[in-house]
């Protein structure tokens, strides 16, 4: 309790003192602009050093930039991460450093390559993160998002699926189907994260829907309407979310089928999908397992073998089960054995801790945010012996420093 | 008036034959006895002794016995030892001509000497198997011992000849009888893998065998000791195994009913890793159908078999990238 509070203290006191910082330099910034040409801190050519990479682009990334981070321009993350998929610590680094920089890491680029190189008309090839906790699977994943985006596919981005399994907003009946259980709220907040992701591609490819959708007497969503129309009913009308949902994926996957859209499915904490025990309770107190759920089903379904044009991108992790399932991080383990079922065959592809050069090239970067300014000798063997090297430890151990 | 009656008796005795009334008299009583002791002899004050002298106890004089000096100063030096300590036996200090010493004391000290060293007598020795007494011995059993069969010299060849080993216990006793009721037991050993299966009759033979194979060791066992004799008991064991063998590749109608659930391995060809992986491969294909490689379904069985690790885990990304035709 008290180390918590004061861990807020703290945070609250570098974010003030970092504050200022910033105020100073915007008002010298604000003198020399009354001197001198304006400062075009977007359009300057990104700094580049042994941790930097100039490569902006996530598709031209290669083992060159192995242990060097990449800046992902602001207007980008918030279009693609405004509704989660980075770690709220991590986010919160990002708002402290003031730019969004990634480490390219070798599992990551491991995924681009086989991405790049799988055959889009074959069968959509099913990708499985796992690692140990705080290792990088979901920055791994935000990169590879990024590739995603910038290469037109449409993004089905669940930023973390045991929180409908956890903490839903709320849960309903579902009124479609007998002794299912919606979750409105989270189904509805999903469909904006999806419209903020994909709005723009959407607008571009004009996909249109193939049949009619009937929701009540008096709604519905004829055959030809445009996917957009589709996701702000959705929005619009939060009991028909999860629905709506269902009806978008199945949109999708018909559409990518018919090779007019290339869709990226990305999905952390995929295994809370196929864990029995979720917090959600039915009308008779009962637990509700996550196959009676209707959000459920549809990604399910989308990360089936029976469509083509896209990729799927998951994540298994041990956080997204409940205490007694943490035993190990292996994909076989969390997913159990209807999981695995589910998937094979899927591509495992796993991600450790730092190597050594990644680990330097962090203590740089942090050095170089004056993150770290505390620099007795041999301060990096301490860090490197009491993190392991792995990355949420180094993140958490540098906090104070 | 037993006084006056002996005054007037003994004028009488006086006079004709003293000994006599003296004896007669004396039946009487003591008293008078004594006073007749006193009439005789007056010089000396005599002791009552009322035991005669042969009941007196005589003081045992304890005759201590001669110890001989221990028999191992006058040993020779070239005597049979296999004579002085022919059998198991515990220590004597007396017949071992060793200085030995053994025991705990206070630091600094010697170890107590072996003679009344109960430490000593307390541990077994091995005096009675010196080399040379285990030589005289084979020496002596040799002429009841065939000579080893020819072609069977080494562990493996006999091994692989004769496959069953039957281990059978015969005991020496003395009771009226001599017939021991564990002598009757027959073990029956031999290694599953000499016995040839299919993979259906090795499942079946091993249900059927149950805790009778050691799976560490892949070694059979059968021990047979109901029947009342050795022969029957061995006739037994031998039967048990040819039935388990036999019986196993029978396959009964029901058998066919055994569902997933009731597989004791995981079987790629039974399993919808095998659809998945073929309706994958044969996407919009016609004509001839695509069948997942015997590698794949090799990984696919040893991940879910023997349980995940680092290696298998490689394994089957290997095979899956290779399948799908990512890897290159």
């Amino acid at each position: 309790m008290f180390r918590k509070q004061f861990g807020n203290l703290s945070r609250v006191s570098t974010h003030l003192s970092r504050n200022v910082l910033a105020a100073r330099v915007a008002s010298r910034e604000a003198e020399m602009s009354t001197n001198a040409a304006p400062a075009e801190a977007a359009t300057a050519p990104p700094v580049v050093n042994e941790f930097r990479t100039g490569v902006g682009n996530p598709g031209e990334h290669s083992d060159v930039q192995i242990g060097k981070f990449y800046t992902i321009p602001m207007e980008e993350k918030k279009q693609i991460f405004s509704g989660g998929g980075l770690p709220k610590q991590y986010e919160q680094q990002i708002k402290t450093f003031t730019e969004a920089c990634l480490m390219v890491r070798s599992p990551a680029l491991e995924l681009l390559n086989y991405i790049k190189r799988a055959d889009l008309s074959k069968p959509v090839v099913r990708y499985v993160l796992y690692g140990d906790n705080g290792v990088g699977k979901t920055l791994s994943m935000a990169h590879v998002l990024h590739y995603g985006m910038l290469n037109d596919f449409l993004l089905v981005h669940v930023p973390w699926a045991p929180n409908w399994m956890k903490r839903p907003k709320e849960s309903a009946n579902s009124a479609s189907q007998e002794g299912f259980i919606d979750l409105p709220f989270d189904a509805a907040a999903w469909l904006v994260h999806f419209k903020t992701q994909n709005s723009k591609l959407l607008e571009r490819l004009q996909l249109k829907t193939s049949k009619e959708y009937v929701w009540s007497k008096r709604e519905s969503t004829p055959a030809g309407s445009s996917l957009i129309e589709l996701v702000e009913h959705g929005i619009a009308r939060i009991k028909y979310a999860s629905e709506t949902t269902a009806a978008l994926i199945s949109e999708l996957k018909q559409l990518a089928t018919a090779g007019q859209c290339k869709v990226m499915v990305a999905i952390d904490g995929y295994n809370a999908f196929f864990h029995p025990i979720t917090r959600i309770f039915s009308d008779n107190k009962q637990r509700v397992s996550p196959d009676r759920i209707t959000l459920t089903q549809p990604f399910l379904d989308i990360t089936n073998y029976d469509w083509t044009n896209g990729v799927c991108i998951l994540s298994v992790d041990k956080i997204a089960m409940t205490e007694g399932y943490m035993e190990s991080y292996l994909p076989r383990y969390l997913l159990g054995k209807e999981g695995f079922e589910h998937l094979d065959p899927f591509v495992p592809v796993h991600v450790g801790n730092y190597t050594e050069k990644e680990f330097t090239s962090y203590i740089k970067y942090y050095l170089d945010r004056h993150w770290i300014s505390k620099t007795q000798p041999g301060f990096e063997e301490q860090l490197k012996f009491m993190s392991n090297m792995n990355p949420y430890t180094l993140m958490q151990l540098v906090r104070g420093l | 008036m037993a006084t006056n009656l002996v005054r007037l008796l003994e004028g009488s005795i006086r006079s004709n034959n003293a000994g006599v009334a003296q004896r007669t008299l004396r039946v009487f009583s003591s008293q008078q006895q004594q006073s007749e002791h006193s009439a005789e002899d007056d010089e000396e004050f005599r002791v009552l002794n009322l035991r005669t002298v042969k009941q007196q106890a005589r003081r045992r004089v304890i005759k201590k016995e001669v110890v001989p000096p221990p028999r191992t100063t006058h040993m020779p030096v070239d005597q049979d030892w296999t004579a002085v300590w022919s059998g198991p036996r515990s220590f004597h200090p007396a017949s071992v001509p060793l200085p030995l010493r053994q025991g705990y004391t206070e630091r600094g000290a010697a170890a107590p000497s072996k003679y009344a060293n109960a430490e000593l007598m307390k541990i077994p020795n091995f005096l009675h198997l010196t080399p040379p007494a285990i030589r005289q011995q084979c020496e002596a059993i040799k002429k009841f011992c065939t000579p080893w069969p020819k072609g069977l010299e080494s562990e493996a060849t006999w091994k692989a000849i004769f496959p069953v080993e039957v281990v059978t216990t015969d005991y020496c006793h003395s009771l009226p009888t001599i017939r021991h009721p564990e002598a009757r037991r027959v073990t029956i050993t031999l290694k599953l893998s000499d016995l040839k299966f299919d993979a259906h009759a090795k499942d079946k033979f091993l249900r059927l065998v149950g805790d009778r194979y050691n799976q560490e060791t892949g070694v059979l066992t059968f021990v047979a000791d109901r029947c009342p004799t050795r022969k029957q008991n061995y006739d037994y064991a031998l039967y048990l195994l040819t039935a388990c063998y036999h019986e196993s590749f029978i396959t009964e109608p029901w058998e066919a009913s055994k569902s997933e659930a009731d597989m004791e391995v995981y079987l790629f060809e039974r399993n919808k890793a095998k659809l998945s992986a073929e309706a994958i491969l044969n996407w919009n294909a016609n004509g001839e159908k695509q069948a997942p490689s015997a590698t794949y379904a090799d990984s696919v069985e040893k991940l879910i078999n023997e349980g995940e690790n680092e290696y298998n885990i490689a394994k089957y990304k290997e095979e899956v990238l290779k399948m799908l035709k990512i890897a290159n």
